[in-house]
């Protein structure tokens, strides 16, 4: 966990340099006396250190590593040890040394998986801490940056970033969050999503009461909209607060193509997922309950196709839904070259296969398969998705129409009624907040961006000026 | 968590919302078609007195709101004690469980028109009972927050509704204007009273909502727009049936039907008909929430969880029951029990300001 060539070019070789002088005698009387004078409860054993045992000053001033620290406490020290720094202790000192030449593994910074971007920056968090604080530092060269390091889990002593600008995140929320992570009381917190399950306000919820980010540039700007990210060491996954729903259909690549080009995109997101939620639910529900919902001619191909199906519309759309989630989760789960073979062989030959077979219909493959495409335009909502898709369908497959009806109020109404940190997850629609829909599912021009969201209730709000005071729109330029 | 917040619970805009796309909603069911029974092609006229007698009792509440901060129970407390307040509370709450059972009737035989093509059970309707007594376990904040959503869920859909249906109205059966005699007018104002009572609705909201200025000029327009989109439906509805009017139950969701395009995508006007059912679902848990909020304040009780529950299993009991009976349900209410509808939902929000002048009195100010 040391470099140790850093170590002994930096620190065991001026500290042999020590000894060498020491022999010689070259170490002044007055110099002795300042150093044993330095210690608490360590005078005695100072002063009377003699010929061949060093003083503290002396080794500061020799010393050549750049990151060293004084620690008298064991704990501290024994802290400091395990977390991969290295120890000098020197006969008749009794301070120790802590030297900063902690050298873990960790590897190079990349483009997340799960976040490409076409447009605009690449970089993705890793998991080291440091590295995750340098590459937003990079972004915010403002002393405004602060990044609280607090700690938390009994054995693995992992260090937590709070990480907000001053001056314009709200410090309620600052302080309620730093309160929420010192109360964790965990063993071990191996990843960020430790840290969202155990500060969630919602334990129980489906819906995600975090943001997460894997890059850099998303993460500065949303702390410069005035929320509070979480970095946490050994997760390359950034946590951001306040959450709101919306997020999950904004991309970072949205703010680096025409507003125009970023609302169609949004657009896109929102229908697709919509889709993806009911579709398999609306099929079911129309084929049960409700067949004058689709066309006649459309109608009449299915019932024609669906004729000698050994299933009813709900169970063939489970079944289908049931191989499609298999197929993802061991398409994630397998080796890479392994992984594209199974994504063949499940999408054409079982699908084919199954159909030739007459097990399943192909309305509903294409009809899942649509669903399942769908809900990957919004990465974020993948998992609460999943979820939803599932429930509205069980509900359509019993109660039809009217029972989707009931399921997507009453998700509505829990959203609209569940607050996150202080901010409702459907903001800036319900409640609306009219100045905030410019970064809605509509995106506006930066120009008109020049105010923080409203939402996060930001400290100071102006974001962009762009005019002289006076100065009309149309005298610029 | 970011304090707040002295905000409160439903803000003026919210207000605006509640009056101008959750409030309509309740007159697209049924009431047209009694409307028609009554007025024939003069069902403008009734609707416009309902509407009027409703305007006075929203402005009431906007006077009561600008004149003070307190909620309706403390403003009672005050001016007539603790258990006066305590009784006016227990009567609120046994009207607004009164005024529920219609929309919830309504609502059981409108699911069972629109979205099955199949004979359903009494059970099929049973979820929506879980959905209003989750409702009713949350507070005003959300009750503003869903009028916010309304906007949304109301706007597009009834658009597209009057759009796809505009090409088989004739307009011209609307008039002439005053061909019926005045009195089926006032005879129609009394059968659909039930369905323009939302001016009680907003009793209780008092106190979460606080006056900001040019809050009544908003109101007044949200109101007018109430207005309007209620007008606008009728107009469109008698256009469309003329003297089948009377027989049309649950036009709103047939209404569109006939547009030509239809036949090519299949019924896409229902999928607007079910996003106005949003709106509806949530105008039809309303009066339940306020009689789970005005029951809990009477009682003092915290947690509303436990009385909601119980109430909507009581009123699943009363649907179970009263489900074969529902146009004798709805013949006591329209013939015999709507002086009620216009004695809590007209007459006790003009009522309510003379409190004030009381405090006044004993306070020996101004």
């Amino acid at each position: 966990m040391v470099n140790k060539g850093l170590l002994g070019d930096l620190i065991a070789r001026p500290v042999s340099s020590i000894r060498l002088k020491e022999d010689d005698s070259t170490s002044t009387p007055s110099e002795e006396k300042e150093a044993g004078q330095g210690q608490m409860g360590g005078k005695k054993r100072q002063n009377a250190g003699g010929r061949g045992e060093v003083s503290l000053k002396i080794l500061r001033q020799n010393l050549l590593f750049p990151e060293i620290k004084e620690k008298t406490s064991l704990q501290e020290i024994v802290k400091e040890v395990l977390d991969g720094n290295a120890l000098l202790l020197a006969d008749g000192v009794q301070t120790g040394l802590i030297i900063g030449a902690k050298f873990l593994p960790v590897r190079t910074v990349s483009e997340p998986p799960a976040d490409v971007a076409v447009k605009g920056p690449r970089e993705g968090f890793i998991e080291d801490f440091k590295t995750n604080a340098t590459l937003l530092r990079k972004r915010l060269k403002s002393p405004a940056l602060r990044i609280d390091t607090l700690r938390a889990g009994k054995r693995s002593d992992t260090v937590i970033g709070l990480c907000y600008l001053d001056g314009i995140c709200n410090p309620d929320l600052r302080e309620a969050l730093q309160k929420k992570i010192e109360h964790i009381d965990v063993d071990i917190l191996p990843d960020s999503s430790y840290v969202t399950a155990l500060i969630a306000p919602r334990k129980h919820s489906i819906f995600k009461s975090v943001g997460t980010t894997e890059k850099p540039d998303v993460f500065a700007a949303k702390l410069a909209e005035g929320r509070v990210g979480v970095l946490v060491d050994g997760s390359p996954i950034a946590l951001t607060l306040p959450y709101s729903l919306n997020e999950d259909f904004q991309s970072g690549e949205d703010y680096f193509v025409s507003p125009f080009m970023a609302t169609i995109f949004r657009l896109l997101r929102v229908v697709a997922v919509l889709f993806s939620l009911f579709l398999p639910a609306f099929y079911v529900s129309t084929q049960l309950f409700k067949m004058q919902l689709l066309p006649l001619g459309l109608t009449l191909t299915i019932a024609k196709g669906g004729q000698e199906l050994p299933f009813s519309p709900s169970m063939e759309t489970f079944v289908v839904l049931l191989i499609f989630e298999t197929l993802r989760e061991a398409s994630i789960r397998m080796p890479k070259y392994v992984g594209t073979s199974l994504s063949i062989v499940g999408a054409l030959v079982l699908g084919e296969a199954a159909v030739s077979a007459g097990f399943l219909s192909t309305p509903t493959i294409i009809i899942v398969a649509l669903s399942g495409i769908g809900l990957y335009t919004a990465p974020n909502f993948v998992e609460t998705g999943s979820i939803l898709r599932w429930l509205y369908l069980i509900v359509a497959g019993s109660l039809g129409p009217f029972g989707l009806i009931l399921a997507a109020a009453f998700t509505l109404y829990y959203l609209i009624s569940a607050d996150s940190f202080g901010m409702p997850p459907l903001a800036p629609f319900a409640p609306l907040v009219k100045h905030d829909l410019k970064d809605g599912i509509v995106k506006y021009g930066m120009e008109q961006l020049d105010e923080r969201p409203n939402i996060y209730r930001p400290q100071n709000k102006t974001r962009l000026r762009t005019r002289q005071k006076g100065e009309r729109r149309d005298q610029r330029l | 968590m970011i304090k707040d917040y002295k905000l409160p619970a439903v803000n003026t805009r919210q207000l605006c919302f509640l009056i101008a796309f959750l409030f309509p909603i309740a007159r697209f069911l049924e009431a047209p078609r009694l409307l028609a029974s009554a007025a024939k092609g003069d069902l403008l006229i009734p609707a416009l007195l309902s509407l009027l007698l409703q305007g006075a009792s929203i402005a009431a509440f906007l006077f009561l709101s600008y004149k003070t901060d307190k909620t309706l129970f403390q403003l009672i407390e005050n001016a007539l004690g603790k258990w006066v307040a305590k009784a006016v509370y227990f009567l609120l709450t046994a009207y607004y469980l009164f005024a529920a059972v219609l929309p919830l009737l309504d609502l059981e035989k409108f699911s069972y028109a629109a979205f099955f093509d199949t004979a359903p059970t009494t059970f099929s309707f049973a979820p929506f009972f879980l959905l209003s007594a989750f409702l009713c376990t949350k507070n005003f904040k959300a009750v503003g927050r869903s009028a916010d959503l309304c906007l949304f869920l109301f706007l597009l859909p009834f658009a597209g509704i009057l759009l796809m249906s505009i090409g088989s109205g004739d307009f011209s059966s609307l008039l002439p204007v005053f061909s019926e005699p005045f009195k089926s007018s006032l005879k129609a104002v009394a059968v659909t009273k039930p369905h323009f009572a939302d001016g009680a609705l907003l009793l209780p909201l008092l106190g979460s909502y606080k006056y900001e200025k040019g809050a009544a000029k908003k109101a007044g327009v949200a109101f007018a727009v109430s207005v309007l989109f209620t007008l606008l439906f009728l107009a469109f509805f008698y256009s469309v049936y003329t003297t089948l009017s009377p027989r049309e139950h649950y036009a709103f969701a047939k209404i569109a039907q006939y547009f030509p395009a239809l036949a090519v995508v299949g019924r896409i006007d229902l999928i607007l008909v079910y996003l106005l059912s949003i709106v509806y679902l949530f105008y039809a848990c309303l009066p339940l929430q306020l009689a789970v909020d005005c029951f809990c304040k009477a009682v003092n009780l915290e947690k509303k969880g436990l009385y909601s529950a119980v109430l909507h299993i009581g009123l699943f009991v009363f649907v179970l029951f009263f489900n074969s009976r529902y146009d004798a349900v709805y013949a006591l209410y329209s013939q015999y029990l709507y002086p009620l509808f216009f004695l809590f939902a007209d007459l006790l929000p003009l009522l309510f300001p003379l409190l004030l002048i009381k405090k006044k009195t004993k306070a020996g100010t101004k």
